[in-house]
């Protein structure tokens, strides 16, 4: 579905990409990550036809983003990490001006338009003012406006920015049931608890390049090794030594009362870690096992923030 | 119909100045009449001499023309100059961009809405010069030439703001340079105009071509072609060219802009 080779992008001296290359096959969900200014936004705006690059090319579906850019946009939702709504507009007025934008004619316009009223839940609000939504809501009309022509592949820069757990649940849960209608997706997140959630395969990305990948994060519980982070109160220096010992666990990173630890044989293991650690007296107030993203991303990109 | 067009229009009647500009447009027409009339018929007064009806009708209708491109060169680079801006202030360029509509799509749109509220304006300001032809001296064509050269003026004026709206990010920045764009067409060519009759002062006639350098000027493409000579035919298609280059040229660099706009959507 997506086949970026060697892109370069530059902003005067700065390289936005440096050489990317990434390929996404239809139905995948990807999670792109990396620190502030490490190319993410820029490769989604090059996959949506906003930017040109400088070198290298890109393919939606076959089509160049830059000589076929109508056919690409066809294809593709997009949405930006800001996402601007034209507030003094009714929502059903929003909805129909980005259908005719998206040149739909005839009965697809009204089903394409109700269709997006139901699956955003505003069909009650149709014509309420843009403006007086809240946030959550404005989010979802936004991702009714991005679905509204029918694209197989869905572009989202931080999707979940300024959401409260409750809408980034609910947006997660719409994420998942869009992939499962065989949507692809390329999402760009600084929440990796999120992508960790949802994603079949995460990309780090750094200085404008791959910087590595992770395959099937949520699957990571499954055999093979299981990352955990855990947290004790008081003196972790018994918790420490108990998981030192113990055969099976490997401590990766230990700061203050925080252990992270590679367990071998998943998510059982897990278990009968912290039960073990709990039985030893180790006051365990935090068990954290899907930490694996977290700490591949610290792994990739350092400790300290950028 | 494009979608913008509709889109814009829509936004447009919505706002509370929508309905307020014409209010005010109408009060400052009627205001200039008023005064001019005062005027005018009170220096007959002054002087005993009877003020034939078709002088007073010719000045009430200059003024009025004059009052209304005044007026309208005052407004457009609101509607203009921000249209695009707005877009990049409220980060909705980009579903613009990513959707099917085209640049010249949304330069049009853009274009004919600002367009068409100030044919709002001229048609709302129609009945006020009407009334000159009550006087005489005015007549069907000097309308019809002053409503002309007044839309091609507009026109061309709203297609330079909407060129500076796709140029720069802030519409504060757009506005202000639209707006000393009108003040460099109405003054560059009328201190040219002065040199130039200065330096050529000891001919015994004026040069024809002295006539040209004034072209650019938006109040002399409005009033060259009015109750003019044959002579004057020249530089007022001149002035109405110049006009249509630059909307042209506008034309064409704002596409080109909203292209690449991308990167700042």
């Amino acid at each position: 579905m997506i086949d970026a080779r060697d892109l370069v992008k530059r902003y005067g001296p700065l390289r936005a990409l440096d050489g990317l290359t990434l390929t996404v096959e239809p139905g995948e969900l990807v999670g792109l990550v990396g620190p502030n200014g490490a190319g993410k936004s820029t490769l989604i705006k090059i996959l949506a036809t906003l930017v040109q690059p400088d070198a290298g090319t890109a393919a939606i579906d076959g089509f160049d983003v830059v000589g076929a850019a109508g056919r690409v946009r066809a294809l593709v939702g997009y949405m930006p990490d800001v996402p601007g709504l034209y507030q003094d507009m009714r929502v059903r007025e929003l909805l129909e001006f980005f259908a005719d934008a998206f040149r739909l004619r005839g009965p697809r316009r009204p089903a394409a338009v109700d269709g997006a009223l139901t699956r955003a839940g505003l069909a009650d609000r149709a014509e309420t003012f843009v403006e007086a939504l809240s946030l959550g809501l404005k989010q979802r009309l936004f991702i009714a406006k991005t679905l509204l022509h029918g694209p197989r592949l869905l572009l989202l820069d931080e999707p979940a920015t300024g959401l409260d757990p409750l809408a980034r649940i609910e947006l997660r849960r719409l994420l998942r049931a869009l992939n499962g209608e065989g949507i692809t997706m390329l999402i760009s997140s600084h929440i990796l608890a999120d992508l960790e959630d949802i994603c079949s395969r995460v990309t780090f990305i750094a200085g404008g390049r791959l910087a590595g990948e992770s395959a099937a994060p949520a699957a990571s519980a499954a055999p093979g090794s299981l990352t955990c982070e855990i947290e004790v109160l008081g003196d972790a220096t018994r918790a420490g030594t108990l998981l030192r010992e113990r055969a099976g666990v490997r401590v990766v990173e230990r700061t203050g009362d925080r252990i992270a630890v590679e367990v071998t044989g998943g998510a059982e293991d897990a278990a009968a870690l912290l039960r073990d650690l709990v039985a030893a007296g180790c006051a365990v107030v935090r068990f954290d096992p899907r930490g694996g993203l977290e700490e591949r991303y610290r792994r990739a990109f350092g400790g300290t923030p950028r | 119909m494009n979608p913008m067009i509709r889109k814009e229009v829509r936004q447009r009647m919505r706002e509370r100045r929508a309905w307020l500009l014409p209010t005010l447009y109408l009060l400052v027409l009627g205001a200039v009449v008023i005064v001019f009339y005062m005027t005018a018929t009170a220096r007959r007064g002054a002087f005993e001499v009877a003020v034939q009806g078709s002088v007073l009708g010719q000045g009430i209708f200059l003024a009025v023309v004059y009052a209304q491109l005044s007026l309208l060169l005052l407004v457009a680079p609101v509607f203009s100059a921000g249209a695009l801006t707005i877009e990049k202030e409220q980060r909705t360029l980009a579903g613009l961009l990513t959707s099917l509509l085209t640049p010249a799509d949304i330069w049009w749109g853009k274009l004919a809405a600002a367009l068409l509220y100030q044919a709002l304006l001229l048609a709302s300001g129609l009945p006020v010069l009407a009334l000159t032809l009550a006087f005489g001296g005015v007549g069907p064509r000097e309308i019809a030439i002053a409503l002309a050269s007044t839309a091609v003026v507009m026109a061309s004026v709203s297609a330079a703001g909407l060129y500076f709206s796709c140029f720069f990010r802030r519409s504060v920045h757009a506005t202000s340079v639209t707006y000393a764009f009108i003040v460099a067409l109405t003054v560059v060519p009328l201190v040219a105009y002065t040199m130039l009759t200065a330096t050529v002062a000891r001919n015994p006639s004026e040069p024809a071509w002295l006539l040209y350098s004034m072209a650019p000027n938006p109040f002399y493409a409005l009033s060259v072609g009015l109750f003019g000579a044959a002579e004057r035919v020249g530089p007022w298609l001149a002035s109405l060219a110049f006009f249509g280059v630059l909307f042209v040229t506008a034309a064409a660099l704002s596409v080109r802009n909203i292209a690449r706009g991308g990167e700042h959507a």
